[in-house]
């Protein structure tokens, strides 16, 4: 296991080295000068070109990359351009929202996918498992943001149970109350993405009632019900941490989307904006997190899997 | 079925959190804006939006009544010498910064030299200056090379203007944005936090010694009555409308004029309609390209369009638009009808037959338009409509913002683009008069009026020069202006002391909820 | 089609959609979507880029069916032609990420020195989430139909190239296969003849959900600006053009909301039977929905 895990770790550098290069030359292609959009309407073109040097904007691109490299593998990310601080704390500003953002819809995933996938699974081939099947389908065929608009205006505007939009951090007043701020939106991202887990547990579930020792359970004459219960919980981990990886990039990407709508101050709208405003660093250091964060998240996942399936080999 | 109850429970926690915690906010007004300001450093930045968090901050020495007129601020008396060249301004004494210290003149010297040198609209009064000195603890003088008939004006005009900070500050800062830690001023509220992507706070200046008088426009009392001021990026519009009727903002910013009469009518929210106007510009390129000297060209293309369907497409109800020709409102000033009657002509036929005159053979004609402001992408499609029915063939071209701006200072990338003006105190402050805005309008014509526009001290004489300007711009067409935009914000009900109109930017001193 | 082609094929079609009532009903909407497509200009009352400043924002009626828009052009039109759009997005984004994708999967598992280096740059891609993906890459391009459906078909052709990649592999060591190499096949042969006719109903399968999926990330990037461009009568350019409208004039997001939501489920049904109907050795190789 240990040198399984080591391995696929070290196979990971020249694949983060790749991506780097891809987030630096993708970012540094798009047209747009920061230093005009930050100087705003009535500056010059010397006063352009003057701030462009100054911020370095002017060297040959290769070398801009390896000074880039080099101050990303001493943990600097560099300087916002437009807020003029450091890259890694707007980045840090936003990782809280987006941090519980993605736990809260890993939650309603969970409560909603688990129990629905086991429901889909005992009452196999019924209307019951149709209407949930299809149910989730439906849900994974709503454009987000239009879904977002309208539980906006039922939740928020009309019943006025829940906040509209924006969010303060738990630690601001409020505290843990301020987590209401994110119900709607961790919804608004979990409804789509819980289609994948329902389909997902509800395979499993099924694979696992054709399993010898579960057909024996059976025979013994003990309740559907009871051999779902003894058997679930470890194959809906196992459905739960598979599609974890697979989530999560789903995840970021609608992120962006839902963080827009709900004007949440994560890292998704940041990067939106960031692209607006031609924030080259904050661009950069955003989809290189995410992309590190993706192949860990996807080797722990692999890693995770291993662990709970002892069948899936160590190759 | 199986999930009610835990549905069910969440959304009763969180309805009681929701209802526990409506005191959250209590002595915070919370602004939902348009977005992120670049900076709050006013010598440099011409946001609207930076200003209007800002000029809760800074302060200049003079600023704007109702009517538009500068009433001191931070100065307390002015005179006039030596036929209008030297100028002597005397200091309120009581005005303390936010980090304790007495504004004395040594600060002001030193700011009017910074946004002299450096600031955005600085050159325009400083190409006239020959000295400015403290003459006294609290008096400045200011010396002219030749009278300069805008100069209070232009230091009541805040946006882009000169604030006084300390001179600690400003002593070693350049052209660069002034960094957050440095925002000392001396207004009713001083600077608290900047969190990237989730808000700018001000926090009340208890030691804040107010000008004395009524409150007139932002002249007179500013009385703090918040604890806090919360500017809050919501650049999502249908969200910040939705937000503020949910309770979640008491203020929001740049609201469609078609959801006006819903607003409107709404009990629950007050509409705030902004005293002056923006206008759209369609500017043309002077450098470069088929328009360029042309302007027997230009003035068919200006006779080709009728502003009015576009201002009722991209702007709606017909409170919010003016099809006015006069760079400067109704009641303004410097309100003229000299040359509007081309301002929108919308005659195809004839503009078909001046472009012939004028040597137009179908070429493409650029028209870059940015979909960051739905209307300036509104307006445009109306207009490359009717240009088209004209016989003109318009290659409309779509950007984002950042890319638009990019691509217009670059002479040989447009034709036309689309843009939009603030309201201004004066005209010297449009840009079109200024010679190194994209578009680069500078005729002889131009240079010799201007010249003797800024030279003239004398009000009715600089009237009737703007009315020759005004006539230049619709004889040359450097820029086609649209109408009149007037832009509308929401509140909720609970605020008191908003007043009817906003004169130029929100402010929330003498304002309570 | 020959008579007895025509029979089998819809011997297949029936054996798939038998007793899938809602995926035979997704299917008939489907047909009915093409149809408007490709009837779009007969069927439209009204040209869908006439702007009429009178008639804006007018609630639905006998002379709108949908209503109109804040510039008054017709919402049922420009629906129609919305249709269109759909379907070029759709079978745009397939035709690249099969082609791209595919190839790169099949050649990488058929090539395997060649492989490990593709399928390492597949690998960085598939890092890269989705959306933000397909936001940097439209921020490069200018917006326009074919690079929105370039920049969707790229960001698909890294699950098709993997998805692919894996069957293949698990086809290339079948005894078929060896009897081919054995009877001197050249590589195209082998490739193109006798493993890729195998792969062909998995590939419809993967199809039908790259389809459904590029119409919710084709509207995700015009609601972010970065999509079509602006004047182009696409769903999602209607919805982000008219989501201040929610309640003013909630015609204008609804119908063209139905219609995308309606379109990406009856594309999701059909594939889903689709994939129940495949060889079991692919069926969890393709994810979809």
């Amino acid at each position: 296991m240990l040198g399984y895990a080591t391995r696929r770790l070290l196979a990971l550098i020249p694949t983060l080295l790749a991506a780097s290069l891809l987030v630096f030359l993708f970012v540094h292609l798009i047209p747009g000068d920061p230093a005009a959009v930050l100087l705003g309407d009535t500056a010059t073109p010397e006063e352009v070109e003057a701030l462009t040097r100054e911020m370095g904007l002017n060297a040959p691109l290769y070398l801009q990359y390896l000074y880039w490299l080099g101050n990303v593998l001493q943990g600097d990310l560099g300087t916002s351009i437009f807020f003029g601080a450091p890259v890694l704390s707007v980045i840090a500003d936003g990782a809280e929202t987006s941090i519980l953002l993605a736990v809260m819809t890993m939650v309603w995933i969970v409560i909603l996918g688990v129990p629905i996938g086991v429901v889909s699974a005992t009452r196999h081939g019924t209307w019951v498992d149709q209407v949930a099947s299809g149910g989730a389908m439906l849900f994974a065929s709503v454009p987000t943001f239009w879904l977002g608009l309208y539980l906006i205006l039922i939740f928020s505007v009309s019943l006025g149970w829940l906040p509209s939009s924006g969010y303060p951090s738990i630690s601001d007043d409020g505290g843990l109350a301020n987590l209401r701020y994110l119900l709607l939106p961790s919804f608004t991202l979990a409804a789509p993405n819980a289609a994948l887990i329902i389909r997902l547990v509800r395979a499993s579930m099924l694979d696992v009632q054709r399993e010898d020792h579960v057909r024996t359970a059976r025979a013994k004459g003990l309740a559907p019900w009871k051999v779902a219960t003894k058997h679930v919980f470890r194959n809906a981990l196992i459905a739960v941490a598979a599609a974890f990886g697979f989530t999560f990039a789903a995840l970021v990407s609608e992120a962006v989307v839902t963080e827009t709508v709900f004007s949440l101050p994560g890292i998704g709208r940041l990067v939106v904006q960031s692209i607006l405003r031609r924030d080259y660093p904050v661009i950069q250091g955003v989809i290189l997190i995410i992309v590190v964060l993706y192949m860990v998240i996807n080797l722990l996942v692999d890693l995770a899997y291993a662990w709970l399936d002892p069948r899936v080999s160590l190759k | 079925m199986t999930l009610n109850r835990p549905l069910k429970t969440i959304l009763a926690a969180a309805f009681a959190a929701s209802m526990a915690s409506t005191a959250y906010a209590g002595g915070t007004l919370r602004y939902a804006t348009v977005g992120e300001p670049p900076s709050l450093d006013q010598h440099v930045v011409t946001s609207d939006l930076a200003t209007t968090i800002a000029h809760h901050m800074f302060e200049g020495l003079y600023t704007f009544d109702a009517a538009n007129a500068p009433q001191p601020l931070l100065a307390e008396s002015d005179r006039l010498e030596n036929d209008g060249k030297t100028i002597v301004i005397t200091l309120r004494k009581d005005v303390t910064f936010h980090d304790g210290t007495d504004m004395t003149s040594a600060d002001v010297v030193a700011s009017l030299k910074r946004w002299g040198e450096h600031g955005s609209r600085g050159s325009l009064l400083f190409s006239n200056v020959e000295s400015v000195e403290a003459t006294g603890d609290h008096e400045v003088t200011i010396r002219l090379s030749k009278p300069f008939g805008p100069w209070k004006n232009l230091m009541a005009f805040i946006n882009g203007g000169p604030a006084i900070y300390p001179a600690s500050v400003v002593a070693d800062a350049g052209k660069a944005p002034i960094s957050p830690e440095n925002y000392i001023g001396t207004g009713p509220y001083k600077f608290g936090e900047w969190q990237a992507n989730r808000h700018v706070e001000l926090v009340r200046f208890d030691d804040y010694d107010s000008p004395s008088g009524a409150a007139d426009g932002y002249a007179g009392e500013r009385k703090a009555n918040f604890d806090a001021l919360r500017f809050i990026p919501v650049p999502d519009v249908g969200t910040r409308v939705s937000g503020l009727q949910a309770g979640d903002y008491d203020y929001a910013e740049s609201i469609p004029g078609d959801l006006f009469a819903d607003l409107d009518a709404n009990p629950q929210v007050t509409t705030i309609v902004n005293g002056g106007p923006l206008f759209g510009l369609v500017f043309m390129n002077s450098k470069d390209g088929p328009l360029k000297e042309n302007f027997a060209l230009r003035r068919a293309i200006q006779t080709a369009i009728d502003k009015v369907p576009a201002l009722q497409v991209a702007i709606g109800p017909d409170k919010l638009w003016r099809a006015n020709g006069s760079f400067l409102p109704k009641g303004n000033v410097w309100y003229t009808e000299a040359g509007a009657e081309n301002f929108s002509r919308g005659d195809a036929d004839t503009a078909r037959s001046l472009a012939k005159e004028a040597g137009y053979n179908g070429e493409p004609i650029k028209f870059m338009v940015s979909t960051n402001y739905p209307f300036h992408y509104d307006t445009a499609i109306v207009y490359t409509k009717q240009l088209a029915q004209a016989g003109f063939n318009i290659d409309l071209q779509v950007y984002d913002w950042a890319t638009l701006i990019k691509k217009r200072a670059e002479p040989d990338q447009w034709d036309l683009f689309f843009t939009h003006h603030g309201f201004v105190p004066d005209p010297i402050l449009i840009s079109v008069m200024n010679d190194n805005y994209p578009g680069w309008w500078t005729t002889p014509e131009k240079a010799a009026l201007k010249a003797k526009f800024t030279e003239s001290a004398d009000p009715a004489e600089r009237q009737k020069l703007w009315g020759e300007i005004q006539a230049l711009i619709y004889e040359q067409v450097p820029t086609m202006k649209t109408g009149d935009v007037y832009t509308y914000n929401i509140a909720s009900t609970k605020l008191t002391g908003l007043g009817e109109a906003t004169l130029i930017w929100p402010h929330f001193w003498n304002v309570d909820k | 089609m020959t008579p007895n082609a025509t029979i089998q094929w819809f011997a297949t079609g029936r054996r798939i959609f038998r007793g899938r009532w809602l995926a035979t009903l997704g299917l008939a909407w489907l047909v009915l979507v093409v149809l408007a497509a490709v009837f779009a200009p007969l069927i439209v009352p009204f040209d869908p880029l006439e702007i009429d400043p009178v008639a804006r924002l007018t609630e639905p009626g006998a002379a709108h069916f949908f209503g109109t828009d804040h510039f008054g052009r017709d919402t049922f039109s420009r629906s129609i032609y919305g249709a269109r759009m759909a379907i070029v997005i759709g079978l745009g984004s397939v035709l690249v990420a099969l082609l791209v994708g595919g190839l790169t999967g099949m050649i990488s598992a058929y090539f395997t020195r060649l492989g490990a280096f593709l399928m390492r740059v597949v690998d960085v891609l598939m890092a890269f989430p989705a959306l933000l993906l397909a936001l940097v890459l439209m921020t490069l391009l200018e917006r326009s139909v074919m690079n929105t459906v370039l920049v969707i078909g790229i960001v698909y052709a890294t699950t098709t190239a993997r998805i692919l990649f894996g069957m293949t592999l698990k086809l290339k060591n079948e005894v078929f296969i060896d009897a081919a190499v054995c009877s001197g096949a050249g590589h195209a042969s082998i490739l193109f003849r006798h493993i890729l006719p195998n792969l062909i109903s998995p590939l419809l399968v993967q199809a039908s959900f790259i389809f459904a999926f590029a119409q919710l990330q084709a509207a995700a990037l015009d609601f972010l600006g970065l999509g079509l461009p602006p004047e182009v009568p696409s769903w999602g350019n209607m919805l982000s053009e008219s989501r201040i409208y929610v309640t003013r004039a909630p015609w204008l997001l609804l119908f063209p909301g139905a219609l995308i939501i309606l379109s990406v489920f009856s594309m999701n049904l059909v594939g889903d039977a689709l994939r129940d109907s495949i060889d079991p050795r692919f069926k969890n190789d393709i994810k979809g929905v």
